[in-house]
């Protein structure tokens, strides 16, 4: 079944053609990763599924709903309900636990709960620093609290830009595993990344230059 | 989850919030000191004003000559125990000494002492029973000086003969009227004159507003016969006059002390909010409302604005006590009702200050955060 459906989208800004005519399918369950050069238009995709920008062409459809017309209001209610966000600074609030931040997301979403919240950070392994503000956590944790965050209100999509991007090997494994782990549970994921390491774990990489796609390919063994 | 987000970002962003309480604290700080010292300017000046001597002269009306004994009792029920500040009742007549003719004054010494504290007096006061205070005229006039010894001989009310011996307690040098009397207790005045007459004239010192005297002027027309109260215009009038010129001053500085600390409290507050523009942006991106994020912010600036309007409401009282003590050399009194004034104020102008820049910043684009601008 298909989750993401973008249909001949194009974005401009200006003369700039940041994104054309790209037409892309992510079924549910499905982990795919976004790789291509600097300016290729990554991140414009990525703010387009994440409903944080609209194309200015095409539409896009989540779930069997065109979302590619909704106002910013509906979009921000869309991205709370649908997708969790995973980004390469981390972005936790400073002056938040580890714990709170995951539940400043289920506040925004709905009610908070503590319990839940530490299930959370104990599946990223991280229960016993949930009383620990970000600047006490090292970049690998605090991407792991980020996860927690992405994950705790159940997302039909995970959306992470370069997630190994600040991380040092060890870290990025312990990230990699987390998502391999999720895509078993069922977990759909789109991870735009540099790192071929990261894209062979998945399941198809798209390829993009220029703002067109180039080359779609199946990784074997998944 | 909510008063848990904005006290966190109160404590754990402490250096980043003191320096936005101390704005909103030193903003109501000078706020309330300074209501506080201009609602306070007519009593310290009325206590200034005071000095200068009585405002209030009861004269007898009507058919009768003289006031009853019990004039100034009953003139003090109309007026409040804080503002009356003396009250002296004299009785005036004419005796000998040295067979020059002077002026005699019976009065109560220590209401004198309250009315006329411009007195000059080489010597002292008289304390004790047969002690004269002298005009410096009389002094002059019959050589007299502190300590020396006079002899005042008359005819009391009912027409016999007195003799009465008398100490110079003091001088008293006015560079008025008063210089040519001899003052004496009200009740050696009677042992000497007989008691069968009565008070001619009171003069009452009152600290209080033009409105307040005129007020009383009118309750003692009604309600104490054969009297007529007197504003002493020449103290009332430029007492008013300058009380209602100084208020204006501190009014005008207030207003105008009151708009610069409003721009600083919200320029401050607006920095505080613009910083945060990325935190903002990471809020939406995980789905918060606008309302979320401004009621986050209003929250986090209403708290401000009370404790910074508490620690206003207790700092502007030291500071308007400094002043006070330094100009007036008297202690100020409380206005209980800056308290809320204060934190009312303060809470209004810091949730403002944040509203305006939080509404600007509810507009930025999430999609700044995953490009990590």
């Amino acid at each position: 079944m298909d989750l993401l459906e973008l249909r001949d989208i194009s974005k401009f800004y200006g003369n700039v053609k940041a994104l054309q005519n790209i037409d892309l399918t992510v079924k549910q369950g499905e982990w795919l990763a976004i790789m291509g050069p600097s300016g290729s238009g990554k991140t414009t995709m990525m703010n387009i599924i994440g409903c944080m920008d609209k194309p200015s062409n095409g539409s896009v459809v989540l779930e069997g709903t065109d979302i590619s017309k909704e106002n910013a209001k509906n979009l921000t209610n869309i991205r709370r309900d649908k997708i969790g966000l995973i980004f390469q600074q981390f972005h936790l609030i400073t002056y938040l636990t580890a714990l709170e931040n995951v539940m400043a997301a289920q506040y925004y979403h709905s009610m908070p709960d503590e319990k839940e919240a530490l299930e959370a950070l104990e599946r990223v392994g991280l229960r016993d620093r949930a009383r620990h503000l970000p600047s006490q956590l090292s970049g690998g944790e605090q991407q792991r609290v980020c996860i927690a965050r992405a994950l705790i209100n159940y997302p039909m999509l995970i959306l992470a830009d370069e997630p190994t991007g600040n991380l040092d090997e060890m870290n990025e494994g312990i990230v990699l595993d987390i998502f391999k782990q999720l895509h078993r549970d069922g977990s759909t994921i789109v991870v735009v990344t540099h790192d071929p390491e990261v894209a062979e774990g998945t399941q198809r990489t798209v390829v993009l230059e220029h703002g067109r796609i180039s080359r779609i390919t199946q990784n074997e063994n998944k | 989850m909510y008063f848990r987000m904005i006290t966190s970002s109160l404590i754990r962003r402490r250096s980043r919030m003191i320096v936005a309480l101390l704005a909103v604290a030193i903003g109501a700080t000078i706020l309330s000191g300074l209501v506080t010292i201009y609602y306070d300017i007519p009593r310290q000046m009325g206590q200034e004003f005071r000095s200068y001597g009585a405002n209030l002269i009861l004269v007898p009306s009507g058919d009768d000559t003289v006031l009853g004994y019990d004039v100034a009792e009953r003139v003090k029920t109309f007026i409040a125990k804080d503002d009356a500040v003396g009250i002296a009742p004299y009785r005036y007549g004419t005796i000998k000494v040295n067979e020059q003719p002077l002026m005699a004054a019976g009065t109560d010494i220590n209401e004198v002492k309250r009315t006329s504290p411009y007195w000059f007096i080489t010597g002292q006061w008289p304390e004790a029973d047969k002690e004269a205070l002298i005009g410096q005229e009389v002094a002059d006039l019959i050589r007299l000086s502190p300590g020396s010894r006079f002899t005042a001989t008359g005819t009391d009310g009912g027409g016999n003969s007195f003799s009465r011996d008398f100490v110079v307690s003091g001088i008293v040098q006015t560079g008025g009227t008063e210089e040519a009397f001899i003052f004496m207790s009200l009740s050696d005045y009677g042992d000497m004159m007989g008691n069968s007459g009565g008070i001619d004239v009171v003069e009452c010192s009152i600290s209080a507003s033009q409105t307040a005297l005129d007020d009383i002027v009118s309750q003692i027309s009604e309600n104490i016969e054969n009297v007529t109260p007197r504003l002493v215009k020449r103290v009332t009038e430029s007492e008013g006059s300058v009380l209602s010129k100084l208020q204006a001053l501190v009014y005008l500085v207030t207003v105008v002390v009151l708009l610069l600390t409003m721009i600083c409290v919200a320029t401050t507050m607006m920095a505080v909010v613009t910083e945060r523009r990325k935190e903002i942006g990471l809020k939406k991106a995980l789905g918060a409302a606008n309302k979320s994020i401004v009621m986050e912010f209003l929250g986090e600036g209403l708290l401000l604005g009370a404790f910074g309007g508490l620690l206003g409401v207790a700092l502007g009282f030291m500071f308007a006590q400094t002043v006070s003590m330094n100009v007036f050399s008297r202690p100020i009194s409380f206005q209980s009702f800056l308290i809320p004034a204060t934190l009312i104020i303060s809470v209004a102008i810091t949730g403002l200050a944040c509203l305006i820049p939080v509404r600007n910043a509810t507009d930025v684009d999430p999609a700044i955060v995953l490009r990590g601008e």
